[in-house]
């Protein structure tokens, strides 16, 4: 590796480029400093665009040599939960889980046996969907914890992969208006909000939609307090005035979207060739206004009508954007302000902004999607309000396809999504699920429900394995814990997963040696493979596994090698496919998909738990769990850099809320409902609506003087984010209420 | 001419994200403390806001040492180990350093802090050691948010003093005649829709 700029090496050390290995995804390039094998000190990359360090990366040696690291595998010698451990060998635990796997295997059928892991290097999760594919077990897909809303949405309105829906709304050159939507990237996506910041330097103004006043909204030109969970209303809202003045961009609709394509009055689904003429033609039709005429949707020198009610072949259709404005006529100014809390003047402002400073740039994050059980719903909205107004950026998203089947030698593993572990565990649906292995997961954390998983679903299971760094919350209730490498110590391949992270492909490298007795997955996965019979899985080395990765062949990787990378990270390809990878080949604010749960169009649901429900007569108050600012989900509460910082959990609450509660700042309150409760200090702040009170995830139990914030959040499905994808954990759609109590 | 050594902190850009404060505790060896501090200008606590909805605001302080002129800790300093470097850098010599702390209390800017592991006062020295050997100082060098500046003030060609001139950057109670070599950027204040 040859330095691009000139570093000032800690005395005697070597410097290695490597990436930040720690999973909010966003992959920054570091620069490691190594002496005699020990990790000294980090700093930026040294690559032009691709520096940033924060809190966390820089107290990378503070993780590693923390002292409370797992040293050695460890068996639960007392109940799950109470913290009695004996430290065993490497082979007793392997040879214990083994032994254990292949038993529930043969009495439940190897899907009982489940696996998950998060992490941001590729290995750690192709890695176990592998593993579990080699023994026939089921992988548990973790994007639903708090994560699949948005890619429901995107999937259904721009066919969009993974977290790259957000791509269309803001990769433009010169955005004239930005709209940061129930996002915060001047905390959470640094590289994000640097394109922000550099185009509101350039004079493009910024408004912040969201509930509480955070750092991004700290730096709007508009800070706009919506309530929570009702952001798709707000969209319709701002359509209604959009369409009410013409403001919509009809060539960008007909060009690029459904707008006109005909939809059957009869059946919900688009009209077909076939439906009007012999053949099995499933050409699109159109109405074509200047022949009077029913078209198919490809011919040339058409006038697409998108407004009326046209019958073909006996059927009666409207065009896709028709049905549309129909919906959004049912949401006037005055009805979308009633609803969001957000004034009507504000709100035909802000459209008419939107419509006419060419282009807007919508940042989403996934805050909003969070505040919602139909929080997929909320981005189709804001999807569909960029797509009327043509502020959709029209290129395939840059992605980076890389190869992955690496790790699946031996089969494709069953899946399950996170939120549907539960009834597999609790109901056995679509199947048992017996034994649980998190690899670096912090399920019982960070995962909805913590009373019901811990109390209902934890015993069900016949073995819990938790293979980690440190002692978390879900290595407490487990019954063997490995000590796993920090990433610092393995080599892997980091790649873009979209939504602020980069936009290229780096390695990770091994800078020092694996500490106590710690293992890499590959070298876990292969052991335990092997105790378990399982036979030619894992026969390579790390750096040829990269090369396998690398080399999947999709136009994206097209001259990308190990070489290269070791020299400097690699951007890939443009990805040669047509933008929009939907059924029609366009955007679709009409998704047929979604028609038997009403939900074919963007339309408005109140929140499960919303303020506005009977529940809020119990509970009254709205509670959202934001991502922190210093720390990564459960990671770095144990440094004590970072804890200089962000001491101790609060509760955020406005003083219109904790007057009448008698609650002053400081003070200590419960916070409940009927799923459980969590105590922790109050802070009263004036960044906090009437009705809303706000945390920062994370934390873990003992952290707090009881409970945890995952005892009130739940775990309810939403069948048509789980028809399209992923059914998402909506967190912040949830209702408490709270109480002072005493200390002690 | 001589040369005088300053910074230049954007508040537009800043967004309080406490990086500056952990790179001086890496750069520096601190375990409890920084050489720069960031304060939440607003509400009564980190990261929230002054004011009432919608008129509420925030923004955020980095203060490291100010590097004055006429450094108020030097004069307060029993010992004589605070020193003003040509180029203006002021330091603490650790080894004539007794730990009285004089020179916190006569700081107006409340930039030095006392490390009790050392029994010495502490604080910005500008990574004077890396600015010897031309590299930059190592908060500015980690700023994710591109908010931080360092330069020579004396020079008008400089980078720093022509942000200084055309961003109108002011120092911190001037009034208080130390004079400081940080200067800051004003945020910019809401245009509105």
């Amino acid at each position: 590796m040859t330095l691009q700029r000139q570093v000032r090496a800690v005395p005697g050390a070597e410097v290695i480029r490597t990436v930040c290995p720690y999973g909010c995804g966003i992959s920054c390039g570091i620069l490691a400093h190594v002496k005699d094998g020990v990790l000294l000190k980090v700093e930026p990359s040294d690559h032009a665009g691709t520096s940033h360090v924060c809190v966390k990366s820089l107290s990378a040696p503070k993780l590693v040599y923390h002292p409370d690291r797992l040293k050695h595998p460890m068996k639960r010698v007392g109940e799950r939960g109470e913290g009695k451990w004996q430290p065993i060998s490497w082979d007793e635990a392997l040879e214990t889980i083994a032994s254990k796997l292949k038993d529930i295997g043969a009495k439940y059928g190897t899907n009982s046996l489940g696996f998950v892991s998060t992490g941001v290097g590729l290995f750690s999760n192709l890695l176990t969907v592998g593993f579990a594919g080699a023994c026939g077990g089921t992988f548990i897909l973790p994007a639903g914890l708090g994560d699949s809303a948005g890619p429901c949405a995107d999937m259904a309105s721009f066919g969009a992969f993974m977290w790259y829906g957000e791509d269309y709304l803001n990769r433009f050159e010169n955005p004239a208006f930005c709209v940061a939507w129930g996002n915060n990237p001047a905390d959470t996506q640094p590289f994000k909000w640097r394109r922000i910041m550099d185009a509101k330097e350039k004079g493009a103004r910024l408004v912040v939609i969201d509930p509480r006043f955070t750092t991004t909204a700290s730096k709007a030109d508009e800070y706009i307090r919506i309530r929570p969970g009702t952001d798709a209303a707000l969209a319709l809202g701002m359509m209604n005035v959009i369409l009410e003045r013409g403001l919509h961009d009809i060539g960008f609709l007909i060009q690029h979207t459904v707008a006109p394509f005909l939809v059957r009055m009869d059946n919900g689904l688009f009209l077909r060739e076939k439906d009007i003429s012999r053949g099995e033609s499933e050409k699109y039709v159109i109405w074509d206004q200047g022949e009077n005429s029913a078209a198919t949707h490809d011919m040339s020198n058409t006038s697409p009508a998108v407004i009326g009610t046209f019958t073909v072949n006996g059927i009666e259709c409207k065009p896709a954007f028709q049905l549309l404005s129909e919906l959004i006529d049912q949401y006037p100014p005055e009805k979308a302000s009633e609803i969001t809390n957000v004034p009507v003047e504000t709100m035909i402002k802000l459209a008419m902004e939107y419509a006419t400073q060419k282009p807007t740039a919508t940042y989403r994050g996934m805050g909003g999607t969070r505040g919602s059980l139909y929080g997929d719903l909320t981005f189709r909205a804001i999807n569909t309000l960029a797509a009327i107004t043509g502020n959709i950026s029209v290129r395939t998203p840059h992605t980076t396809q890389y190869n992955f089947m690496t790790f699946m030698t031996h089969g494709i593993s069953d899946l399950v999504t996170l939120l549907q572990m539960y009834e597999a565990i609790e109901n056995e649906q679509p199947h048992p699920l017996k034994s649980l292995w998190m690899t670096r997961h912090n399920l019982m954390n960070q995962d909805p429900n913590f009373n019901k998983f811990t109390r209902e679903l934890l015993p069900k299971l016949e073995l819990v394995v938790a293979v980690d760094m440190f002692m978390t919350t879900s290595a407490k209730y487990a019954d063997i814990v490995l000590p796993t490498c920090s990433p610092y110590e393995w080599n892997d391949l980091a790649a873009s997963i979209g939504e602020g992270s980069q936009d290229y492909l780096q390695l990770q490298k091994k800078v020092i040696e694996p500490l106590h007795e710690s293992k890499s997955d590959i070298e876990i996965y292969s052991g335990l493979a092997e105790k378990m019979g399982i036979e030619g899985f894992l026969d390579k080395t790390d750096k040829e596994y990269i090369e396998i990765m690398i080399a999947s062949g999709h136009p994206t990787m097209e001259g990308i090698t190990l070489e290269k990378l070791e020299e400097a990270p690699q951007y890939p390809a443009p990805d040669p496919a047509p933008p929009f990878a939907t059924p029609s080949g366009r955007i679709e604010f009409y998704t047929e998909r979604l028609k038997d749960f009403d939900q074919a169009l963007p339309v408005y649901i109140e929140p499960m738990e919303s303020q506005r429900t009977p529940l809020a007569h119990k509970y009254p108050l709205s509670i959202s769990t934001t991502h922190p600012k210093y720390r990564l989900h459960s990671m770095y509460t144990n440094i004590s850099w970072i804890r200089e910082i962000d001491t101790e959990p609060v509760l955020n609450i406005s003083p219109e809320d904790a007057k009448p509660r008698n609650i002053k700042d400081g003070d200590l309150v419960r916070v409940f409902n009927d799923r459980g409760e969590v105590k922790l200090k109050a802070q009263v702040q004036n960044g906090i609506p009437q009705r809303l009170v706000n945390m920062n995830q994370g934390w873990s139990p003992w952290h707090y003087k009881a409970g945890t914030h995952q005892a009130l959040t739940h775990n309810t499905i939403n069948p048509a984010q789980a028809a399209i994808y992923e059914p998402n954990a909506a967190f912040c759609d949830t209702l408490v209420e709270i109480e002072r109590v005493e200390e002690g | 001419m001589v040369k005088r050594y300053g910074m230049v902190i954007d508040l537009e850009r800043c967004t309080g994200c406490q990086t500056c404060t952990v790179a001086c505790k890496v750069e520096h060896g601190i375990e409890v403390g920084s050489g720069i501090s960031v304060q939440t200008v607003g509400g009564p606590h980190r990261d929230t806001p002054g004011g009432t909805y919608p008129n509420l605001s925030m923004y955020y302080l980095p203060t490291p040492c100010m590097h004055c002129d006429k450094p108020p800790c030097q004069d307060a300093c029993p010992a004589g180990a605070i020193s003003k470097r040509p180029d203006g850098i002021v330091l603490i010599d650790e080894e004539k350093c007794d730990g009285c702390q004089m020179c916190i209390s006569a700081c107006p800017y409340e930039a030095l802090f006392f490390d009790s592991d050392k029994n010495v006062v502490r604080k910005c020295n500008m990574c004077s050691d890396r600015l010897d050997e031309g590299f930059e100082p190592f908060c500015v060098l980690c700023c994710g948010v591109d908010a931080m500046f360092y330069g020579d003030i004396a020079d008008p060609a400089s980078d720093v003093s022509k942000l200084i001139a055309n961003r109108n950057a002011y120092t911190l109670k001037s009034e208080q005649g130390a004079g400081p070599a940080i200067y800051y950027c004003a945020p910019q204040p809401p245009r509105r829709l």
